[in-house]
């Protein structure tokens, strides 16, 4: 198979300063930070999950995919979201970070990945980077913020690139426009502070969205402001207009700029989507991703379905290597970063949004292995999370206790 | 699994009840309903051994309860079952109640379409938001849901962005300059080398040729000089005129051409914005176009066939299309100031409050509350302050305008004022904001006293195509028939163009019975269908010429006409390879009966395992045996199967023709998936819950004729709630009823309908 060159030459040129203006401490040289990969459509989980709890002996050929990094490595499996149902078709993914779904409204709840950037994504450019799972494929939405309001999140590799390393030519009228945009925002703050008296209740909580919307953005172009003067970090990284073609180009490309934000120190979430709706190409492949998901149990077509699962592992194990390659200050890109990668469905094929599988990798990890979590809600592995990055709290959407990463 | 909404039924004890009438529902429901919905049995998820004031608050339990015993589907029929006149009289209890509450119709904002629209018929500019203004959700029902509204950093992000761009394109500094340039052969290009099998796109003499149309791919773009192969990119935002010859060859039929925006050699940022039909015997076409700044223009054969996946060269035989010539001028500015700029700056010198005061009634109609005003008016002061030109002053003005509540919501108070009405009608019927007529008419009160004659005048309009247009995408789903496939391996003949013709024949038949004046009944069945060239082949109709829809008399034996006769219905309602008779049965009770059917909750979907011999048939009873799938498949399962001797694109079949892969195999530089087609017997044959059998397109067509006061009840449902933004639920019966009572004596005419539920005194609340 033909491998593309991962982050040609040296890298990085430019690393990020931090935006201390804003209040931040800086944790000098050992930020934390998270990547959170999504993969919807799950894995072939009796070739992935082991069979026995504990240390890994025989890992399944799937799993193994990972193997270079299994001492740092916990795999947990039969999670449940209990506030996700059945049907809907793929709707229900929304829900795999905050584990919550409402078949009604598009709101939602914290996803974990939001939490996260909300206690490490202060100083960063971004607070966070989130990515589409292909292009336009709206109800991939799986990032919200802390009013459960959808977060912004990026649908081509290309857009992703530009935002991150290319240069604005109109930054001289930037801060000019900025600083419009700000007083703009207050004005319709305030003339809708004003409307709101006159509406009924119903309507005072739609016009509530717009208020806090609103906040949200000014937030946004405060950031903006700042940056908009700074240099943009540097790297030398060529990105390849391909064709959709294989999961190398594809899921390597969106796995390679993740790995880049994170080293610039860009943000410090990242959140991957593997796509799944466009499919792959594979030389020796037919037939769409998706479709092959839902195998109906046909052994050729999970056959195929392993052949694209296998694929995709290898290639998160490379960026893992990578990160591991990479230093930042002190230490390791990997060492600084928690990695969680997980499955909104446990089959695509019974279409079932429970027995969700969760792995996590973590320089600290002190015993690695597989737990069976059976029936325990993912929001208690994300508060496990959310208290590896300093969180004082001991809820999480539907937790019932919080998973011990570590240990 | 979801659990049991607890907080809500709680909010119930908090409600006044419906005191009188609790005794006898609480009676009944415990006589006939909690054996199965009570502590031991929660069938369905449901219970109803709750006050009754606590069901009450469940809007949505009462209407699903409403709608079982008044079908006579609970309890179901082995159970003992209660007295016709005690299920009447507990029918009226509910509906009496459900009367009182009228259903909440949150605040809506402006969707995409109503924000293009309603800038291009306020400033006479053809603005393309897409890329600028996220798209808006079609959950169930329609985008104008305010329900379905949601307002978010992300959101408000593109209105101001769109707001910027907006201004900076209304109100520029300088005139744009008029530029010219002219193409030809020397400049064209097109994608040569693309694996086909069927030549390629050429140059040949002072022609460039087109041959297939390979999705983002073969097309023609321009460069800037003979030699050079860099794109021709678009300047400036405004108005360009097109001017191409062009000719097809080969061809004995009209064919069409499409114009596109974005480089064509990467598909990421490809997009069709126009499609030119090309009578047959065109030399070529003109068409104005709004452009922006960065566009690259590119045009493909959009009605030649798409090329195999063959290596092998072979000669192409099929029709081509040759291109010679191209000039473009633009932008084009009729006058200056632009009308825009002469619309929002009537004076030279304006005050700021004068200015603000203008520039808001202009986009809404509506004069901004007095403490509103303030903040907008501090942005044009500071403005005025620094010493920027009235423009510019302008500029921001309208920015912030544009992104504030005041423009982007659609505010309507309980009994709806008079601008408000005229909002409704015109975001009804145009999909934009109202003209002078309009809200002279609103202002005067004629419009509350007779709307007819303001209906009459929008129904005439060109703009309400946009209402046919939007209505008809969103109630028949009709931007989803191209969904999936066609397997081109498998329906070797079904061409891309017939399956476009497929998603517009719908909308055509919308657009006639309303122009005529014709009956409703036509969407259950009609003598006629609507077609173009193609569909009429696709078919088998006699001929018509040309890609504009016109209605053709059906023979007598064909079993065609009606909107579950459309083959565009039948393919959207299909996967690539096989038919779904659940998704048709059950886009029939959603669209036609406006029916709620949605998965059980508490029903796990097993894993489905489609190794054994079982039938589509088999696999799908089993749901008619469960008890918590059988209260909806009873209904779904007999009016999708009916439709099974219609095969995946809507053509008749008489046996299901089952598709196996095998792996593929090399063959020289070819590569070939084998197929192997078995024959199975199709059993369509099934009963109604009634007992009425169906069993083919004709008997289901009968079967829904019987049920014609409910359809076309479904059907005025669905026009009231796209014109109200909310669902419709059983307190709008009367509006519903009286609507129906109304063009029954008009031959149930879909115009007549249109004027009735204007006129209904509902249509004026919130």
């Amino acid at each position: 198979m033909k491998r593309r060159t991962f982050l040609k030459g040296a890298g990085v040129a430019l690393l990020l300063p931090r935006m201390e203006s804003l209040g931040q401490v800086s944790e000098a040289d050992s930020p934390r930070r998270l990547l959170t990969i999504v993969n919807h459509l799950s894995f072939y989980q009796p070739e992935l999950i082991p069979q026995t709890n504990g240390a890994f002996k025989k890992a399944p050929p799937l799993l193994d995919e990972l193997s270079d990094h299994f001492d740092h490595l916990k795999i947990f499996s039969g999670m449940d979201n209990p506030a996700v149902q059945n049907g809907f078709g793929h709707t229900p993914c929304v829900g795999i970070l905050s584990g919550y779904f409402n078949k009604l409204h598009r709101k939602n709840r914290l996803s974990i990945d939001q939490a996260v950037a909300d206690l490490v994504g202060g100083g960063t450019r971004f607070k966070s980077l989130v990515f589409q799972a292909g292009e336009n494929l709206n109800f991939s939405q799986i990032a919200w913020d802390k009013h459960g309001l959808p977060v912004k999140q990026i649908d081509s590799p290309r857009k992703i690139f530009n935002l991150l390393f290319q240069v604005n030519e109109n930054e001289k009228t930037q801060q000019q426009v900025l600083a419009e945009d700000r007083s703009i925002l207050d004005a319709v703050l305030a003339q809708a502070k004003s409307m709101e008296k006159r509406l009924n209740a119903t309507d005072r909580a739609k016009m509530n969205e717009y208020l806090t919307s609103v906040r949200e953005v000014e937030q946004t172009v405060k950031r903006r402001a700042y940056w908009a003067d700074r240099s943009k970090p540097q790297v030398d990284y060529e990105l390849k207009d391909f064709d959709r073609k294989s999961v190398d180009d594809y899921v390597g490309t969106l796995l390679d700029l993740a790995v880049l934000a994170l080293e610039t120190d860009s943000t410090r979430a990242v959140t991957v989507q593997i796509p799944f709706w466009e499919g792959f190409k594979e030389p020796e492949l037919s037939g769409n991703y998706h479709d092959l998901s839902h195998h109906g149990q046909k052994p050729e077509k999970i056959k195929k379905l392993l052949m694209l699962e296998h694929a995709i592992l290898k290639r998160i194990n490379t960026s893992l290597s990578t990160m591991k390659k990479r230093t930042v200050g002190n230490s390791s890109l990997f060492d600084q970063t928690t990695t969680l990668l997980t499955a909104s469905m446990g089959s695509a094929n019974s279409h079932n949004f429970d027995d969700l599988p969760a792995l996590v990798l973590d320089g600290r990890m002190k015993t690695a292995g597989h737990w069976q979590k059976k029936d325990v809600p993912m929001s208690n592995l994300y508060l496990g999370l959310l208290q590896l990055f300093g969180a004082e709290r001991d809820r999480f959407g539907e937790s019932t206790g919080a998973v011990e990463v570590l240990s | 699994m979801m659990r049991l909404p607890w907080t809500m039924l709680l909010v119930g004890f908090l409600l006044p009840g419906p005191l009188s009438a609790e005794p006898k529902l609480d009676q009944f429901f415990a006589q006939n309903c909690v054996k199965c919905h009570g502590p031991e049995k929660q069938n369905g998820e449901v219970r109803l051994d709750k006050p009754i004031g606590a069901l009450f608050a469940d809007e949505e339990l009462m209407e699903t309860i409403a709608s079982v015993l008044e079908a006579g589907e609970m309890p179901p029929e082995e159970a003992p079952q209660p007295k016709a006149e005690a299920v009447a009289e507990i029918m009226q209890l509910l509906q009496k109640q459900l009367l009182a509450q009228r259903p909440v119709n949150p605040l809506k904002r402006l969707t995409r379409a109503e924000y293009t629209n309603t800038m291009r018929d306020l400033f006479g500019v053809n603005f393309d938001f897409i890329g600028l203004l996220p798209p808006d959700h079609v959950e169930h029902g329609f985008d104008k849901f305010g329900e379905a509204q949601l307002m978010s950093p992300h959101q408000l992000m593109a209105y101001l962005k769109t707001a910027r761009f907006v201004a900076e394109r209304l109100l520029p500094d300088v005139k744009p300059e008029t530029r010219k340039w002219e193409f030809d052969a020397r400049h064209f290009h097109g994608s040569k080398n693309f694996a086909t099998g069927g030549g390629g796109d050429y140059r040949d003499g002072d022609d460039y040729v087109l041959t297939g149309f390979r999705p983002y791919r073969s097309n023609l773009h321009f460069s800037i000089d003979p030699e050079s192969h860099n794109q021709f990119v678009v300047p400036a935002f405004g108005v360009y005129r097109l001017e191409v010859k062009a000719h097809s060859e080969k061809s004995d039929e009209g064919e069409i051409i499409g114009i596109n925006l974005g480089d064509g050699r990467h598909p990421t940022s490809f997009r069709t914005i126009r499609r030119i039909p090309m009578p047959h015997g065109s030399k070529g076409f003109t068409t104005e176009l709004t452009l922006n700044a960065g566009d690259q223009l590119a045009f493909t054969f959009d009605s030649a066939r798409v090329p195999g996946r063959s290596l092998v060269k072979k000669p192409h035989k099929g029709p081509s299309m040759r291109f010679s010539h191209m000039k473009l001028t633009g932008p084009l500015t009729e006058q200056w100031p632009t009308a825009a700029m002469k619309a929002m700056l009537p004076k030279p010198n304006m005050k700021p409050t004068e200015l603000v005061d203008h520039i808001a009634l202009l986009l809404t109609q509506r004069l901004l509350a007095a403490e509103d005003r303030k903040a907008f008016v501090e942005i044009a002061r500071s403005q005025e302050k620094s010493g920027a030109s009235m423009t510019a002053i302008a500029r921001s003005v309208l920015i912030a305008l544009l992104t504030s509540p005041h423009f982007i919501y659609k505010a309507e108070s309980p009994e709806l004022t008079s601008v408000e009405r005229a909002h409704r009608l015109s975001y009804f019927l145009w999909n934009s904001a109202p003209d002078a007529g309009l809200l002279n008419a609103a202002k005067s009160g004629a419009l509350a006293k007779d709307p007819s004659a303001q209906v009459e005048r929008m129904l005439k309009d060109a703009r309400s195509g946009r209402f046919i247009n939007d209505f008809t995408r969103q109630w028949l789903q009709l931007d989803k028939v191209d969904d999936f496939g066609p397997d081109v391996r498998v329906f070797k003949n079904v061409r891309r163009m017939t399956v476009d013709s497929m998603g517009r024949e719908g909308r055509e038949l919308f657009r006639h019975m309303l122009e005529k004046g014709l009956s409703m009944e036509h969407f259950i069945d009609s003598d006629f269908v609507m077609a173009n060239d193609r569909l009429a082949r696709f078919y088998g109709l006699p001929a018509v010429e040309g890609d504009a829809f016109v209605p053709v008399k059906l023979p007598n034996k064909s079993e065609r006409g009606g909107l579950v006769a459309q083959a565009g219905f039948l393919k959207l309602t299909s996967t690539d390879f096989a038919t779904s008779p659940i998704h048709r049965g059950s886009w029939i009770l959603k669209n036609l009966y406006n029916e709620r059917i949605e998965p059980p909750a508490d029903v796990l979907i097993n894993e489905p395992d489609i190794r054994g011999a079982t039938t589509v048939r088999e696999a799908i009873l089993k749901h008619q045996q469960l008890e918590s799938c059988s209260r909806c498949h009873s209904k779904i399962d007999p009016l999708g199967f009916a439709l099974e001797y219609y095969d995946p694109v809507g053509r008749k079949r008489r046996e299901y023709r089952h598709v196996e892969e095998f792996p593929v195999e090399r063959e020289g530089t070819t590569f070939t998936k084998k197929l192997k087609f078995t024959k199975v017997p199709i059993d369509a044959a099934m009963k109604l819950p009634g007992g009425r059998e169906v069993r083919d397109l004709p008997t289901l067509k009968a079967a829904l004729m019987a049920d014609k006061e409910r359809i076309l009840k479904g059907i005025i449902g669905k026009l009231i709630s796209y014109a109200h933004g909310r669902e419709v639920t059983r307190a709008d019966r009367p509006h519903v009823d009286a609507v129906f009572e109304s063009i029954a004596q008009k031959d149930f005419s879909l115009r007549a309908a249109i004027h009735a539920i204007v006129a209904h005194p509902a249509f004026g609340q919130k």
